[in-house]
């Protein structure tokens, strides 16, 4: 005799739940087990107590064409809303359809990205040249404005070398023409010789003029001068030159003081005498050669 | 077919649950298994409108899921599971008014949905039914569940997909359940 079936494979049995093996194992014993049979007569007791006690409760007529009618109207309205939220989506899908992506919108999207670079390339060099143009342009003017000045500034460099250069004994002869001169009263400033811009007190043109002359007499026939002579010149010279500027600084010091400029036409003509002492002896002294 | 087309054809009139669904379609379940839904929302919430409305919920949550619920073998258990968790819910929210549930037996029998009863069988059953509900209450869950989805004729297996229990413990609650209702209905003065 096998065991007795416990509740839930007992359960089971009246509920057609077990396998067709234990079924017939089941059925089997329940046919040789008294309890086992009582057990199960009362499990039919009570599902048929529960049957009856729930049939009220499920024998209520279904509204079948109520609840069909009110789901068919509530799908409806499901479907509506679908279809509105799919035509407010179709509007925005177009835009997506923008960013959605496959072989020819790539190819469209390369040459797109490709145009936009080369403009932004172009933006920014116009963009560049728009801001260099007006500076190249003052540039230039002030190139322009800048050129007299940069032209007298040669000009003063130019006569300020030779003013150095006629310290030196081997002295090139003073040119007039780069000689700014400009004529002023006395009671101007004059500034100092060794100063960038050269400015000629009254009556000096004449001296400076023949002391070129007469340098550049000398000059031409240096080789022939003796060298004892040559150099009693240079310190003669000297002599002279240091005289010149020191009365030129005090003649430019007291403008309004007629003595200062005696003393230095003084210095100047000592210098011209100078010379012409020295361009008669060295003609002389060619003479003699 | 994309998004659109699908709209279109579910918005073409008088197609209503006449798509194919594998295995079963929208009618087919509707026609299958609306009385088991109806049935089970109305022990749960004890009221035929707010049953209604469970049911009505219920066949548009299969409406919306149609692609994801289960097949025919286990569509019931998926719908009964559905109609016990709204049905819950709609219970929260709504207090049992036997009043109301009076309210709607009177209009729905008066619009003729239902043979006219006479009064004396009018009492009897409900009588009937308030003493099985008032029994059914003394069971405590799952047991109690497991003896509504068993008497719509569920099996193991639907009960326990509907319950999310083991397939195994079924009998177990079953009879347990019966005992107990047994026990119970039989102190109310049921018919034992």
């Amino acid at each position: 005799m096998t065991r007795c079936l416990d509740e839930a494979t007992l359960q089971s049995y009246f509920d057609g739940e077990l396998s067709a093996q234990l079924m017939e194992r089941a059925s089997s014993h329940l046919a040789g087990c008294v309890t086992c049979a009582a057990a199960a007569r009362e499990i039919a007791e009570e599902t048929a107590l529960l049957t009856s006690a729930l049939e009220a409760e499920f024998e209520v007529s279904v509204p079948t064409q109520a609840v069909r009618e009110r789901i068919d109207a509530a799908v409806l309205g499901v479907r509506v809303a679908n279809v509105e939220r799919t035509e407010k989506a179709g509007f925005f899908a177009a835009f997506a359809n923008v960013f959605s992506f496959n072989s020819q919108r790539n190819l469209g999207y390369a040459s797109l990205v490709v145009v936009l670079a080369f403009g932004a390339i172009l933006g920014i060099v116009k963009y560049r040249q728009a801001k260099v143009t007006p500076q190249t342009t003052n540039h230039t003017d002030n190139i322009q404005a800048a050129a007299p000045s940069d032209l007298n500034k040669s000009k003063t460099v130019e006569v300020a070398d030779n003013r150095n250069q006629s310290v030196v004994p081997d002295r090139r002869p003073v040119v007039p023409q780069q000689v700014k001169y400009s004529p002023r009263p006395a009671t101007s400033k004059v500034v100092p010789v060794k100063n960038d811009t050269l400015r000629l007190l009254p009556g000096e043109r004449s001296y400076l003029q023949a002391i070129a002359r007469l340098d550049t007499t000398i000059n031409s026939n240096k080789k022939a001068m003796r060298p004892s002579l040559q150099v009693e010149y240079e310190r003669n010279l000297a002599v002279v030159d240091r005289a010149i500027a020191a009365t030129r600084n005090a003649a430019k010091s007291n403008p309004n003081d007629p003595d200062a400029a005696d003393f230095m036409f003084a210095a100047y003509q000592s210098k011209v005498d100078l010379l012409n002492t020295i361009a008669d002896a060295r003609l002389s002294g060619g003479r003699s050669h | 077919m994309n998004g659109q087309a699908r709209a279109l054809i579910e918005s073409m009139p008088n197609d209503i649950g006449t798509e194919a669904v594998a295995p079963l379609s929208f009618d087919e379940a509707f026609t299958l298994h609306h009385r088991a839904v109806f049935r089970t929302a109305r022990a749960v919430v004890r009221d035929s409108a707010l049953a209604e409305d469970v049911t009505q919920e219920v066949f548009l949550r299969l409406y919306r899921n149609l692609h994801a619920t289960p097949g025919e073998d286990l569509l019931r258990a998926w719908l009964l599971r559905v109609t016990l968790n709204v049905a819950r819910n709609t219970l929260r929210g709504q207090n049992r008014s036997m009043v109301r549930d009076n309210e709607y037996q009177k209009t729905w029998t008066e619009n003729g949905s239902v043979a006219a009863e006479a009064p004396a069988e009018d009492y009897e059953r409900r009588m009937a039914i308030e003493e099985a509900r008032r029994a059914l209450d003394k069971i405590k869950e799952p047991m109690r569940s497991c003896l509504l989805l068993k008497q719509q004729g569920l099996s193991y297996r639907e009960i326990a997909i509907s319950l999310s229990l083991k397939e195994t413990n079924i009998g177990s609650l079953v009879a347990r359940g019966r005992k107990e209702f047994a026990r119970v209905y039989g102190k109310i003065g049921g018919r034992r």
